[in-house]
């Protein structure tokens, strides 16, 4: 109620510190009068509004006394109502709100090592430590900045080589829709997980599994997220269907050490709908067109300089009997990426100097996930990679993938205690190179504390 | 370049592929109960979609895509409110919608901030359970509040939609005569219900309770939220016994495996409240949602 009395009151202080404004004392007299003389409607109105409102607020403060005359056993919400106006603490969120992701795993592995055969994987691509370690911890702040404009950022504080780092995962700005862009478009520019394909927007403790499939490994060294802007657009359209682009400065794979600053562009379209009451599907098509004056893997081992173009398609669907996804779901994933590399290869390891390479390859996952019960889920994932030919003078290096196709079996089940915390196993088979099979085993838990805003589709 | 150009294209593309402006106001209701009131107040001059139905659990909802479509072209976004719809309304919002509907503007309604909300919590920890800090968002169980709501939201539409202000005022006029007449109705009818002792699953029936008089015991899950667990159930027994509690109520969406164990044990009728009305429910069907949920709890009244 009180919002409303200050709209007007604002209304008031505005139009009256306009018209003191020096500008309004400069011009001439007959326009000081007949703006003064619009102050004085204005005021009018607004007091007789005013005056409405209090009218308004009486009426409704009556009907409700005697409504809680009428309702004399209703002793226990009374109670409340009085306790609440007594100390009103509305809520707990600051501005920004703060969220943070906890995040734990044991891990046991077959195998001491776990190269991928024929590719070049980046850090982050690499298979997770074992024992005892911490996952990411996330630290994120996110509010409105005013009307028009939505603030982000998200710090991941990781262990690397025995120490620990922070990395800026995301911190971006976008558009509200009261920014003045057409109705249905979006900007937004910074660093953040950009439009590419299901998993790449999202932050890794929203997945389904404890690790990203091959596909995401490989292709983008778990996630893309270079400095960069993105423009979106929902049509107006009575089924969903969502187009944009982004440029880049070509510093995260698969780019990498730009000089230009300006190294990658993509463009996305999507659509997706409702099929009954209790299936939901979504459609995308993606590419990521990237310059790489340097795209270093496999421990700054092997570097890729050349053009490296990525394609993707992927498709979400999910069912919920009676449409409450809390109590049982079903959600079937998949996305198939395509990569095509031209420019020259270099592994040092191998020593085969800088040669030619321009080959194609392409990889694909499929998931389905099923929440049996409101805190129980299990999943299944299956992730491919089908290297590309080696050429010649790549024989033994990591480029190499001996005849053989890398690929993952893996299973999980977790339980949720609540919407903020989760616990995990999962089992991988893992055949990334024609040696033997890595058999994997990872506990997790997720938790969340603070704000945590809501995931996306 | 023609990349700039094939974007341009498919721009155009899509809104060749919009309808053509009808004249109708599209509301965009988080539950079924809000799109009904819509209908009775805009009459054939709206048209109003319902993103859930029923048998859904406004808490728990995915920002679907066709749900990010339908808050694209809506003119009024007409929802519960008091953080009800936390867990999905902001995304829509924030991805679809239209600058027309955004907080604070004609088009963005929400119920809980125009009617008396009671449960405000003073103290807010997760440990507590899933707490509103807004108070108890199920509004629209307490006909008065709907009465309200109506006058609101009539009063929105001949803002967006002036050349049609006769048509809304008589719509509003005819609802609220008739919404008055069936309130006397009810009224007299829950005036013997004053006191009836009963265990709710979820606070999801608060205003309804107020309203009609009854007598919340317990509520089944262990805190707002949390699903009931054994030993909370066994707790009940005794208290189900002791306070001579007459039904066990919960809505179509949540679980029935507690108040039905609970009503097996004590002899105590479990009941379904409807809660809300369908999702394309037909002018009338609030009144009718009252009417039927008196009449199951007259037949709790009156025995097992």
């Amino acid at each position: 109620m009180t919002t409303k009395l200050i709209r007007p009151m604002a209304a008031i202080v505005i139009a009256a510190s306009l018209g003191m404004a020096p500008q309004a004392i400069a011009a001439d007299a007959p326009d000081t009068k007949t703006l003064l003389k619009e102050i004085q409607a204005l005021k009018k109105s607004y007091e007789s509004r005013t005056a409405e409102l209090e009218k308004k607020l009486k009426k409704l403060e009556a009907n409700q006394s005697k409504q809680a005359g009428k309702a004399p056993s209703s002793k226990a919400s009374g109670r409340n109502i009085s306790k609440a106006s007594g100390r009103n603490i509305k809520d707990n969120s600051f501005n920004p709100s703060i969220g943070v992701i906890l995040n734990g795993r044991a891990a046991s592995f077959t195998r001491g090592t776990s190269e991928i055969a024929g590719f070049g994987v980046g850090e982050e691509g690499e298979r997770g430590s074992e024992g005892l370690s911490l996952d990411e911890s996330e630290l994120n702040f996110s509010a409105n900045v005013d009307d028009k404009f939505y603030g982000s950022l998200t710090a991941a504080i990781v262990r690397e080589d025995g120490a620990d780092k922070v990395e800026l995962e995301e911190a971006y700005i976008q558009t509200l829709p009261g920014a003045g862009l057409p109705d249905g478009a979006r900007a937004k520019a910074g660093r953040a997980f950009w439009t590419f394909g299901y998993l790449n927007e999202h932050h890794s403790h929203s997945d389904d599994f404890a690790d990203r499939p091959l596909t995401n490994r490989v292709y983008l060294n778990k996630a893309f997220n270079d400095d960069g802007v993105e423009l979106s657009y929902v049509l107006p359209t009575d089924f969903y269907a969502e187009i944009g682009g982004g440029a880049f400065r070509g510093d995260d794979f698969p780019g990498g050490g730009s000089v230009s600053g300006l190294g990658a562009w993509s463009v996305f379209a999507r659509t997706g709908g409702d099929i009954g009451d209790n299936q939901s599907w979504r459609l995308g098509v993606y590419t990521l067109q990237s310059d790489a004056n340097s795209r270093s893997s496999n421990e700054d081992m092997v570097t890729f300089v050349g053009r490296s173009n990525l394609y993707a398609t992927d498709l979400r669907y999910t069912m919920a009997p009676t449409g409450n996804a809390r109590d049982q779901e079903l959600i079937f994933q998949a996305e198939l990426m395509y990569r095509d590399d031209d420019g020259t290869y270099n592994d040092m390891n191998a020593g085969t100097g800088t040669l030619n390479y321009d080959e194609s390859s392409f990889g694909w996952y499929a998931q389905a996930t099923y929440k049996f019960a409101p805190a129980w889920r299990v999943g299944a994932r299956y992730s491919r990679l089908h290297a590309a030919d080696t050429p010649t003078g790549f024989a033994g290096s990591a480029l190499d993938s001996q005849g053989h196709d890398p690929e993952t079996y893996s299973v999980m089940g977790d339980w949720t205690n609540s919407e903020f915390g989760r616990f995990r196993l999962q089992y991988n088979r893992e055949n990334l190179d024609s040696g033997k099979a890595d058999n994997q085993f990872i506990f997790q838990y997720i938790m969340s504390i603070g704000a945590h805003g809501a995931h996306a589709y | 370049m023609n990349r700039p150009r094939i974007l341009l294209l498919a721009v155009a593309w899509g809104m060749a592929l919009s309808s053509p402006a009808a004249a109708d106001l599209r509301i965009f209701a988080c539950e079924p109960e809000w799109a009904a009131l819509a209908r009775e107040v805009g009459g054939e001059k709206i048209d109003a979609f319902s993103a859930t139905h029923a048998l859904q659990d406004p808490h728990h909802i995915r920002a679907r895509p066709s749900l990010i479509s339908r808050i694209r072209r809506a003119d009024v976004v007409f929802c519960s409110g008091a953080d009800l719809e936390v867990g999905w309304l902001p995304l829509l919002m924030r991805r679809g919608a239209r600058s027309g509907v955004q907080p604070g503007t004609t088009g963005y309604l929400m119920a809980a901030e125009h009617v008396p909300v009671l449960e405000k919590p003073t103290v807010l920890d997760r440990s507590l359970g899933d707490l509103h800090p807004g108070g108890n968002p199920h509004v629209h169980l307490d006909p008065q509040n709907l009465a309200i709501l109506a006058n609101e939201l009539s009063r929105r539409f001949i803002q967006l939609d002036a050349a049609n202000t006769d048509y809304y005022r008589n719509q509003l006029a005819t609802f609220q005569k008739e919404w008055r007449a069936a309130m006397a109705g009810w009224n007299s009818r829950t005036a013997k219900l004053s006191g009836l002792p009963i265990i709710v699953h979820h606070k999801s029936f608060t205003y309804l309770i107020r309203w009609a008089g009854l007598k919340e015991v317990a509520t089944l899950e262990v805190k707002p939220g949390i699903p009931p667990t054994a030993s909370h159930l066994n707790g009940l027994l005794q208290t189900a016994r002791s306070q001579k509690v007459k039904a066990i109520l919960r809505t179509p969406y949540d679980p029935a495996d507690a108040s039905e164990w609970l009503s097996s044990k004590t002899g105590i009728a479990a009941r379904m409240l409807p809660y809300t009305v369908a999702k394309d429910a037909p002018p009338g069907a609030l009144a009718k949602l009252f009417d039927r949920t008196i009449t199951i709890l007259e037949k709790a009244h009156a025995g097992p």
